[in-house]
């Protein structure tokens, strides 16, 4: 497992992989995979149980993406991994590809539920946690969601019934970078006081500065007993490339050449710095 | 009154039976305990009831998740709400991925809701999953016939939804073929109304017209092999179902008959509150509307 300072490395690699597949394939969405993109190293290279070589072990932690649009990241950490060919990225959402536009756990190895209709990945989450204790299996899973996806309900229903089976096993992490597909997540959705909510519905709730991978692996590592734990993340939208940061236009988007060339820059800059 | 026999008992015997035989069986219930009447069920297998509360959506993820880990779930609650609210989440995340998990829902039909009115009285549900790609979709017959489903949905690889009753089913008999008097007419039903239809073709038998009643239980894939000769050979060719007319059994024929096919069941309207008996025969899914539709000219 890597340190803090390779994690925030391998974050600013997925970064750079999120641009190149995104630039080569000519669609997808950029600013949502790179506000997530430090969270899915912490949790690719630095908590969980895998291995690339048997995609489908039984007893591998396991991670759902439910915020599906953000699947670049997704995609990024899983090449990076070793789980398939980083030369498939610019097949991503082309006919025929592994890579499809939302997550397709037929489709990808690596992939452990199928995602990208939000609101529904805690709930998946919940009975594999919940399939794990009644195995007596030791194994983790791990769902990240958006915040805007807070909004459906079906998040409410699922966090009851892991509180209710004392599911010490899962972790959410909430991608909390304050804006979804329409403006802001507390305008648009009205979703707010995410740690509140999720302490009032049994969880053990942790915050960290979602781009710190120490304050990140602080959270995830920390032993909890008898309840699920939620970490929510302050992000930025977008971050890691100057001009996306904070800026919903690239909710989704395509770089040009040039844009391509500065987020290249910038990001090797962090890579190599 | 004919004899009845609970589908929904049927069901519990049937799934215990299965947990019996394999430990990957589980019951993923939405407050559907009671409902399916699996109390004795829930104290024999207490860790292999998973239960989500009055939470359809969920209910269906959290099913996901298990058949993800390798199990083998048995998601139970009303047909309408299973089918409707949790519509979504059998299409995308158990019919898309092929995850390998069976749905019961219970109340199926107008007369299966009864005087709980038009929210607990659920006609289409067959519709709506035929829809989705790769649903199998079984309506049994009565609770001998809800035994055989309940297994052939084990066998069937991949998403299953099977409609149930109220508990209080007419027993119609497990045969395809339930009545082979004739080919003036054919009735192809499924579910409680085929009590009806045989009611129908013993009336007519030796009155000028001799039928034939076929149980149509698995509505998707329809079994056109065995199907189409009766449909071609038949006077008349008769659907009968407690369901939307529009999508059902009566579209399902419709699809594949290249003939006329005279629709008995809920004609694209909402029924009410009444007793089962009642709403039958107001409704027109009763032997009387299908000795009409026979010998009409």
């Amino acid at each position: 497992m890597m340190n803090d300072t390779e994690l925030a490395r391998m974050g600013n690699r997925i970064r750079r992989d999120i641009i190149e597949m995104i630039y080569r394939a000519k669609d997808g969405h950029p600013a949502p995979s790179l506000s997530a993109a430090d969270i899915v190293a912490c949790l690719y290279f630095g908590v969980m149980n895998v291995d690339p070589a048997r995609p489908d072990w039984e007893d591998r932690d396991r991670f759902i993406l439910s915020k599906g649009h953000a699947c670049p990241a997704l995609y990024a950490a899983l090449g990076l991994k070793g789980y398939f060919d980083r030369s498939l990225y610019p097949t991503l959402r082309h006919l025929d590809s592994i890579l499809q536009g939302h997550p397709d756990m037929k489709k990808t190895p690596g992939v452990d539920m199928t995602s990208g209709s939000l609101g529904n990945g805690l709930a998946a989450a919940t009975g594999m946690a919940i399939g794990a204790k009644m195995l007596g299996k030791s194994w983790k899973t791990y769902v990240l969601t958006g915040d805007g996806e807070l909004g459906e309900g079906i998040n409410w229903e699922a966090a009851q019934t892991a509180a209710k089976y004392k599911l010490d096993n899962l972790t959410l992490i909430v991608d909390n970078n304050g804006m979804q597909s329409g403006g802001s997540v507390e305008e648009v959705g009205g979703v707010v006081n995410i740690p509140g909510k999720f302490a009032a519905f049994g969880f053990e709730v942790f915050e960290v500065n979602g781009h710190d991978t120490s304050e990140i692996m602080a959270a995830l590592t920390a032993p909890v007993s008898g309840r699920p734990k939620c970490i929510v993340a302050h992000t930025v939208k977008g971050k890691g490339v100057s001009f996306m940061e904070h800026n919903n236009a690239w909710h989704k988007g395509v770089p040009n050449d040039e844009q391509y060339t500065t987020a290249c820059t910038e990001l090797e800059a962090l890579i190599n710095g | 009154m004919a004899e009845e026999k609970s589908t929904r008992v049927a069901f519990v015997q049937a799934l215990e039976s299965l947990m019996e035989k394999d430990d990957r069986v589980v019951m993923v219930s939405a407050d559907s305990v009671a409902v399916f009447r699996a109390q004795a069920l829930q104290k024999k297998y207490p860790n292999r009831i998973v239960e989500c509360g009055i939470a359809e959506g969920s209910a269906v993820m959290i099913a996901a998740g298990l058949a993800a880990a390798g199990f083998k779930p048995y998601v139970c609650a009303y047909a309408g709400f299973l089918t409707m609210r949790a519509c979504e989440q059998m299409r995308t995340f158990v019919a898309y991925p092929h995850l390998d998990i069976k749905f019961f829902g219970a109340n199926a039909g107008m007369c299966s809701g009864e005087r709980e009115g038009v929210t607990h009285q659920f006609f289409e549900d067959i519709g709506i999953m035929r829809a989705i790609p790769g649903f199998t979709v079984l309506a049994p017959s009565d609770a001998d016939d809800t035994i055989r489903m309940v297994h052939k949905a084990y066998e069937t690889p991949g998403p299953v939804y099977c409609r149930i009753g109220s508990g209080r089913d007419p027993v119609v008999g497990t045969e395809a073929v339930l009545r082979a008097y004739g080919d003036d007419a054919l009735i192809i039903g499924c579910g409680a109304p085929l009590a009806e239809a045989c009611k129908a073709a013993d009336e007519l038998r030796g009155q000028g017209a001799n039928i034939t009643v076929l149980n149509c239980n698995v509505l998707k894939p329809l079994d056109e092999a065995f199907l189409m000769p009766y449909i071609r050979r038949a006077g008349k060719v008769i659907t009968a179902e407690d369901h939307n007319v529009c999508a059902g059994l009566g579209g399902a024929v419709c699809e594949i008959a290249g003939r006329a096919v005279r629709r008995i069941g809920l004609m694209d309207r909402y029924p009410e509150s009444g007793t089962a008996d009642e709403l039958k025969h107001k409704y027109r899914i009763d032997a009387g509307e299908m000795i009409k539709a026979v010998t009409e000219k």
